[in-house]
């Protein structure tokens, strides 16, 4: 009898530990903790924006951008346009005449990081003293933004294709700079070009819990008179995770892009 | 109703068209958003894969059965969609409406797949939120 009852209760300690529906192995789904919910338990966009202990907004999340763009045409402020260089207006022309066949990213090597902020594919920004870490979904990439006081390198000896950034605060917006570019990824698909002339500045502020408005402002004098911006708005992703994504897997597009 | 349905459904597709670029590498490098396709057969095989899932299917053609090569949207954001490894398989039946390759090789890119119980998914990247609708179009979240 008594072993009756101590099989029970261990069957019964058993049961307990495993999941139920599932749902305790959920990766994508598992609800996020001790963010602001409703009371219908989705996520509450309009509170208030974290704070770190610094007292700066706390930008860490997964984020998405509002609306996915491919070209940054889409993303420009209404009645502004791109102000190409004559040297930039022949890259672009020539990669639309093909339609992009060319692109880099078909390729599976880096996006361009304008449009890797406007992708379908969310981002995951961590913030900690000193470094701020964006790590993208899309390919599977990520770029450290150095908060440790240290300028821009003088000099590149190495360009990279993600250039090399670093961040500061303008009040409540946190603000990256990136030189050091090797001038080989696309700004976007529709092939907006940069050189290693580029300097890249991203605007981050957190205006709420749900939302960051981003501006990124491209300065490339070879190929563009001035800077010029484009604008997305970050969407905060509640219950998710990053999904793994390996390019090269089984990248069987090239054979078939024949452009025209 | 089916002559409704064609009308809506290449509407659905003309929307899409313009400026449609997908996720990894430029839409109209590799297909033309003006040759739809439908594609109604058997499913042979699936390749959950980045950057593109692939959907091999069995189809007549003039009396003889030949497959095509079907690309469907990034795993991830296919999941993300509802779409799991498992929900297309090796022997199911289905309808996939797409767009033709340019090269003229038995190649398409997945806009929507009506799966075995008549349900539609979207299967694509082009374009933000595209969603499969009950009547089996591409509506907009």
């Amino acid at each position: 009898m008594r072993s009756t009852v101590l099989l029970t209760s261990l069957l019964t300690f058993a049961l307990c530990l495993l999941p139920s529906d599932g749902s305790s192995a959920q990766w994508h789904g598992y609800p996020t903790p001790g963010i602001p919910r409703l009371a219908d338990g989705s996520v509450n966009l309009a509170a208030p924006a974290p704070k770190t202990h610094d007292g700066k907004p706390d930008l860490s999340g997964i984020w998405l951008s509002g609306r996915a763009v491919f070209d940054l045409r889409q993303a420009l402020e209404p009645g502004d346009s791109v102000p190409f260089t004559p040297d930039g207006k022949k890259i672009f022309d020539e990669r639309r005449a093909d339609n992009s066949k060319d692109d880099p990213s078909a390729r599976c090597l880096p996006t361009g990081l304008p449009v890797r902020a406007l992708l379908r594919t969310p981002m995951k920004i961590v913030q900690v003293p000193n470094l701020t870490v964006i790590l993208y979904e899309s390919r599977t990439t990520f770029r450290q933004i150095l908060t440790d006081g240290r300028p821009l390198p003088k000099v590149i000896d190495w360009p990279a294709w993600q250039g090399f950034s670093i961040g500061r605060w303008d009040g409540d917006t946190f603000v990256v700079e990136t030189a050091g570019f090797n001038g080989l990824a696309w700004l976007d698909q529709a092939g907006y070009p940069a050189t290693t002339a580029l300097k890249l500045t991203e605007r981050f502020r957190r205006r709420d819990f749900g939302h960051i408005d981003l501006e990124m402002i491209i300065d490339d004098p070879k190929m563009y008179t001035r800077p010029w911006s484009i604008f997305a708005e970050l969407v905060y992703q509640p219950d998710t995770e990053l999904l793994e994504f390996i390019c090269e897997e089984n990248n069987r597009d090239l054979p078939h892009m024949v452009g025209k | 109703m089916t002559r409704l349905l064609l009308p809506l459904l290449l509407g659905a597709f003309v929307l899409l068209a313009g400026g449609r670029l997908i996720a990894h590498h430029s839409f109209a490098a590799e297909f033309d958003a003006s040759k739809p396709v439908t594609l109604k057969g058997t499913i042979t095989k699936v390749e959950w894969t980045n950057p593109h899932t692939w959907f091999y299917i069995d189809v007549e053609e003039g009396g003889k059965v030949v497959n095509w090569a079907v690309e469907g949207g990034a795993p991830n954001v296919l999941y993300r969609e509802g779409w799991r490894p498992t929900s297309l398989k090796a022997g199911d039946k289905v309808t996939i409406t797409g767009s033709r390759a340019k090269d003229g090789s038995r190649t398409a890119n997945a806009t929507l797949v009506q799966m075995p119980d008549g349900k539609c998914l979207f299967a694509g990247t082009s374009g933000p939120g595209g969603t499969a609708t009950d009547n089996c179009t591409v509506g907009r979240r």
